[in-house]
């Protein structure tokens, strides 16, 4: 990817972050995704799992909730997803048996990644046609955000009995975001292994205080 | 039209009303994809022939010749047997060079103490021949002759249930079955589950059935529908029923068939948003929060308006945790993990898709063309892979006890279909 090409493709993962930092201050989790279709953003989603109290309201059902209600869904064969965090299993799933063109994404899943984080939904036998995925474009930002969401819930709800509650609202652990397990060196798991001391560490106080 | 009611109804009643010709058959616990590696992999060890006594020292002898060996990789593997033991492959591989029946030491010594023993050693990637070989040689007794050492090959990984401890022992080697599974949910777990849920299975799968004709005759959707049940804490409540609604479109009307058609509106996402509204209800809050048309979920037909208007919902509940939802049709890897993400407690489906189901871990003969039969299946074992995925639950397939063949996928759909 040329240098021209990187601009483009960081200028809609840009857009994509802006509604995953939308999610962060409607307390859901950040995650934010865009559709693009001939360089047009055709659509915008953040997850909504906790207003909606459904646990399949992802970022990418609902920007193609609203991309559907005015296009056909033949669009999406000419049509590439933007979105800061991997596609689940779920949503690879849906993307696929949507005929998605291409998705580019900024950290991998590694609880439940459906395009390399876990499983290979995009590119495993199906009878739906296979579609190529690109990851790690503002990567760092991405985990960012997923961490600050973590703090701030822990902040936000010590009690013991709203336990599942937080469960749900803090869905992405930020410690299970980074690249792929066939990507990793070494120093980079070492890397992670301190990152995940730091997360601990951090969540622990609050939740004590 | 049929009638449903709910609220202080149980389930035996609401059936009543319904008419239904409930399924005749059983419920088979699927395995895990785990398990079915289990029952997959083998590898190579090496058995030694020695006399009963001396299987302390050997054994002693070989833990300080490989300290790196871990014993706890075959304790299901059964260390010292006896020839009567050994599967009839192995006897006949073992039996003595003399050709006879009995193992090759000496007749006096066969019904004595020191009677002969056939030792696992260890892996044979544990240890080259030669260095076992030299190794043995340096102990009693075979410090004055050489030992026999055989080849066998032997299961990688624990037995998961008694059945198949005893089918490997006839098969491989001797096995221990500890009654655990460490690949799946327990024994004891799944058959309560089954036992929980048996009763009424059949006629919740003709419900969904029912609910798939529904949206299917008004050409909204395919043959697949799904019924959501709380069966837990002593309450038995139909809390959602949906069926498929993929040729809908944005404005409500039939669409023509083509392509996959709105992949959002499957059976299962339609019933986990319905859930997720009577959740909203009950709790007091705008329940068309994020309504989109294109999600499809408010009730469409009779049935599924008549489960919608009881307000039977756990009070506290959370997502999905506690539900069952059955399906016509294995679910679809989207629909699988939705219903891993809503964190159900159990899911039973009516047929397999072994072309496109997300549930199942093993193959299964399936149907391409006109009679060409092959195994066939996607091997994601979605429900239950609690080392990488975010959470796990019980899941079960139904044999019609008609069913032609066994084994064998009559659908009333398209094989190819994503249910
Ligand atoms: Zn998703
Ligand atoms: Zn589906």
């Amino acid at each position: 990817m040329d240098d021209e090409e990187r601009k483009v493709h960081e200028g809609f993962m840009r857009e994509a972050i802006k509604m995953a930092e939308l999610a962060l201050v409607s307390d859901e989790t950040p995650v934010g995704c865009v559709f693009v279709h001939d360089g047009v953003i055709i659509g915008r989603g953040m997850n909504e799992t906790n207003r909606t109290l459904n646990g399949t309201r992802h970022a990418e059902f609902v920007a193609l909730a609203g991309i559907l209600s005015k296009h056909p869904i033949s669009i999406l064969k000419e049509t590439d997803l933007y979105v800061t965090v991997e596609p689940c299993v779920m949503c690879a799933s849906m993307l696929r048996q949507y005929g998605i063109r291409k998705v580019y994404f900024g950290c991998w899943n590694e609880r439940f990644g459906g395009t390399g984080g876990v499983l290979n939904i995009h590119s495993d036998p199906s009878v739906d046609k296979p579609y190529p995925v690109h990851g790690g474009i503002f990567r760092e930002e991405a985990i960012l955000l997923l961490r600050k969401f973590y703090v701030q819930e822990n902040e936000k709800a010590p009690e013991p009995k709203q336990k599942r509650t937080r469960e749900l609202k803090t869905e992405i652990n930020p410690m299970d975001v980074h690249a792929p397990k066939s990507m990793k060196s070494e120093a980079e798991k070492a890397k992670m292994k301190a990152e995940k001391v730091q997360v601990n560490g951090t969540a622990n106080r609050t939740v004590t205080t | 039209m049929v009638s449903l009611r709910g609220g202080d109804e149980t389930l035996t009643s609401a059936f009543a009303h319904l008419d239904l010709v409930p399924r005749k058959g059983r419920l088979v616990p699927l395995r895990t994809k785990d398990e079915v590696r289990a029952s997959l992999e083998t590898y190579q060890a090496y058995v030694v022939e020695l006399p009963s006594k001396y299987a302390g020292v050997i054994k002693d002898a070989i833990q300080r010749a490989l300290p790196d060996l871990k014993t706890a990789d075959f304790q299901h593997l059964r260390r010292v047997v006896q020839f009567k033991f050994l599967p009839p492959h192995l006897q006949q591989q073992f039996k003595s060079p003399r050709g006879d029946t009995e193992p090759a030491l000496d007749d006096a010594e066969a019904e004595d103490e020191s009677a002969v023993r056939y030792f696992l050693v260890s892996p044979t990637s544990a240890i080259q021949h030669a260095d076992l070989l030299a190794t043995l040689r340096k102990s009693p007794p075979f410090t004055n002759r050489p030992p026999r050492i055989f080849y066998v090959t032997v299961p990688a990984l624990a037995p998961t249930s008694a059945e198949q401890a005893e089918k490997w022992t006839n098969q491989f080697w001797p096995i221990a079955y500890k009654n655990t599974n460490p690949y799946g949910p327990h024994p004891s777990l799944v058959s309560r589950n089954t036992a929980e849920i048996e009763a009424d299975a059949g006629h919740l799968l003709a419900l969904t059935q029912s609910a798939a004709n529904q949206t299917s005759e008004k050409g909204l959707g395919e043959q697949v529908g799904c019924v959501v049940v709380d069966n837990s804490n002593g309450r038995q409540e139909i809390i959602a029923l949906a069926g498929d609604c993929r040729w809908r479109s944005p404005l409500g009307e039939a669409e023509p068939k083509e392509g996959q058609g709105n992949v959002m509106a499957h059976a299962v996402q339609r019933a986990i948003a319905i859930v997720a509204k009577k959740r909203l209800r009950a709790a007091g809050k705008d329940e068309l929060i994020l309504d989109r048309t294109l999600f499809c979920d408010t009730p469409l037909t009779d049935l599924e308006a008549q489960v919608f208007e009881v307000d039977n919902i756990a009070r506290n509940g959370y997502l999905c945790v506690d539900l069952d939802i059955y399906v016509t049709h294995e679910p679809c890897v989207m629909c699988s993990m939705a219903i891993l993400h809503s964190r159900f407690k159990r899911c039973i489906f009516g047929t397999r898709m072994p072309f496109t189901g997300g549930l199942t871990a093993d193959p299964v003969k399936g149907r391409v063309g006109e009679n060409v039969h092959v195994e066939k299946g996607l091997g994601h074992g979605i429900f239950w892979r609690p080392s990488e995925l975010n959470w796990k639950l019980l899941a079960w397939e139904w044999k019609d006890e008609d069913a032609a063949d066994e084994g064998m996928i009559t659908n009333s759909i398209s094989d190819t279909l994503q249910a």
